[in-house]
């Protein structure tokens, strides 16, 4: 399954389809973090958010780059539990690199501050609660895109109609009077919860809503690719 | 392996392709499967392949290491033959030198030694289909299933594939391989399996249903006489026409199944020395096991002996 995982990496990154997603992103954090300096936890709150629609379409990417007859021979080669596993995979390797820019862009453009006054929260304690919240997002932001990925959708209209439905509702739905928060993974309300106090019992729910969101994401994925090699 | 009453449709409201196929073969055993474009032999070769899960009923007993030729190579990725192949390879759970063998193998064999560093998008159809085969062999496969294979091929890899065939039967293998162009003339003693209306019909080999065609040359003055002779030998001369130019030598010590003209102590209808100008007639002979000779003395020259037909 590694073999399958790199070579569909080298497939992504070979084809310079890696780009646009890539830009994207950065043109996001660029705006984010133009606007002045931000205490870590709150800032990579929201860019969390903002990364979530990128990760997504750069799973969709990822995924759509290998023509249907070369993920039919893989799936011939290594088995169909496998070929979709190694896909996932492959987009969530991709998916921490992009987290990886998003946690030292703001430190190199001045984005935040490391200056921390009484009762803030501690620099390192910041960062480790960034690094959680983009960790909630991305297997979300995987789910989504391989629900849009052309395997299931079979067409490019369907697959941009699911991201783009996916990642409006996940911003729409995780709006603080929103009636319906439990549809969408939990983005808005972590970016909310890390510009106060955050209690272990709120982070745990957290996690475990964002755990729970992807796993019946996934198995609508896995139950859809059934029947669609 | 055996496909036990399996039904397909690719959409839920789709119309059925195959509705309770009921076929079974084993080890050392070669299916052909014929019928009209569009009826359904590519889904029962994925569906045997794996690629394809049947909507209903099932597949069983199919062998861990399946190799697939599709009809048409993916050739649209941006990996050169040499590294697609290597990453085939390790896809086929191979280790590293085993990799590395096994591509230098099946590159020198398929002849393509010369495209190993191009990129796969610059390939012509025929050389990408030789990489599809390629990765199929890679890993010895108990199942070789061949869509369409001889698509796009040159005369020199057409015979090779009925040789790689032998080779998965020989090492315990089962083939399938799907034709709608007659060439499985070059596989005696397949059974076939006849698509049509969504039903497969299995029918055994049989030993002399075959009809192979073999080109000769001979001398322009002599063509009337060895037209003749091989009509009153018993064989169904197709036509006569002008030889262009010599087709390319292939394998000219193939012991494939059409029995080739045998060389006649008589007196000799083709000098062998200006071939350019010697007329070519067809002549039809039954493609049995059992030698046909052809009594018309006409040396085998080396070339393809048998362009087939069914």
């Amino acid at each position: 399954m590694t073999a399958l995982v790199r070579l569909r990496l080298a497939g992504f990154l070979r084809t310079g389809r890696a780009l646009a997603p890539v830009l994207a992103g950065l043109l996001a954090l660029g705006v984010l973090y133009g606007g002045g300096r931000a205490r870590p936890a709150e800032a990579y709150g929201v860019s969390a958010v903002v990364l979530f629609p990128v990760l997504a379409w750069q799973t969709k990417i990822l995924l759509d780059v290998e023509p249907d007859v070369q993920r039919r021979l893989a799936r011939v080669v290594v088995g169909p539990v496998r070929e979709r596993a190694a896909g996932l995979l492959a987009a969530a390797v991709a998916g921490l690199g992009t987290v990886a820019v998003a946690l030292v862009f703001p430190w190199l453009v001045g984005g935040v501050t490391g200056e921390t006054g009484p009762g803030d929260r501690s620099v390192a304690a910041g960062v480790a609660l960034g690094l959680w919240a983009h960790l909630l997002a991305l297997p979300a932001a995987v789910a989504l895109g391989a629900l849009a990925s052309r395997a299931i959708t079979r067409s490019a209209g369907y697959g941009v109609a699911v991201l783009s439905v996916g990642a409006v509702g996940a911003l729409v739905l995780g709006l603080s009077d929103s009636v319906l928060p439990w549809l969408a993974p939990p983005v808005m309300p972590t970016a909310r919860a890390l510009t106060g106090d955050l209690t272990a019992s709120a982070a745990l729910l957290l996690s475990a809503w964002a755990l729970v969101w992807v796993v019946v994401a996934l198995a609508g994925y896995a139950w859809g690719r059934r029947t669609r090699a | 392996m055996r496909l036990e009453d399996v039904w397909l449709r690719y959409h839920r409201r789709g119309p059925w392709v195959l509705r309770g196929a009921e076929v079974r073969f084993g080890p050392g055993e070669v299916a052909v499967v014929l019928g009209r474009n569009g009826v359904g032999k590519s889904t029962l070769l994925q569906l045997a392949a794996g690629v394809l899960r049947p909507t209903r009923g099932r597949v069983v007993d199919r062998p861990a290491a399946v190799g697939w030729v599709p009809e048409r190579f993916p050739a649209d990725q941006p990996f050169t033959v040499g590294g697609y192949l290597t990453g085939m390879g390790r896809l086929a759970g191979l280790s590293g030198p085993a990799v590395d063998r096994a591509v230098r193998h099946w590159v020198d064999r398929l002849g393509l030694a010369r495209f190993h560093g191009v990129r796969l998008p610059e390939l012509s159809k025929g050389t990408a289909q030789k990489v599809g085969l390629a990765q199929a062999m890679l890993r010895p496969p108990g199942l070789l299933v061949l869509d369409e294979p001889w698509e796009g091929l040159d005369a020199a890899a057409r015979e090779l594939v009925p040789e790689l065939i032998g080779e998965v039967l020989a090492g315990g293998g089962a083939a399938l391989v799907s034709d709608h162009r007659g060439e499985t003339v070059r596989l005696p003693g397949a059974s076939r399996w006849t698509v049509a209306d969504g039903t497969v019909t299995a029918q055994a080999p049989t030993e002399s249903a075959g009809i192979a065609v073999v080109e000769l040359a001979v001398p322009a003055a002599g063509v009337a006489d060895a037209v003749a002779r091989l009509r009153a030998a018993g064989h169904h001369v197709l036509r006569v026409r002008d030889h262009v130019a010599p087709p390319p030598a292939t394998r000219p010590a193939e012991a494939g199944p059409p029995p080739v003209a045998r060389p006649d102590p008589g007196p000799p209808a083709v000098a062998g020395t200006d071939p350019d100008a010697a007329p070519v007639a067809g002549a039809a002979i039954p493609a049995s096991p059992a030698p046909a000779g052809l009594d018309a003395g006409v040396p085998a020259r080396p070339g393809p002996p048998a362009e087939a037909a069914r």
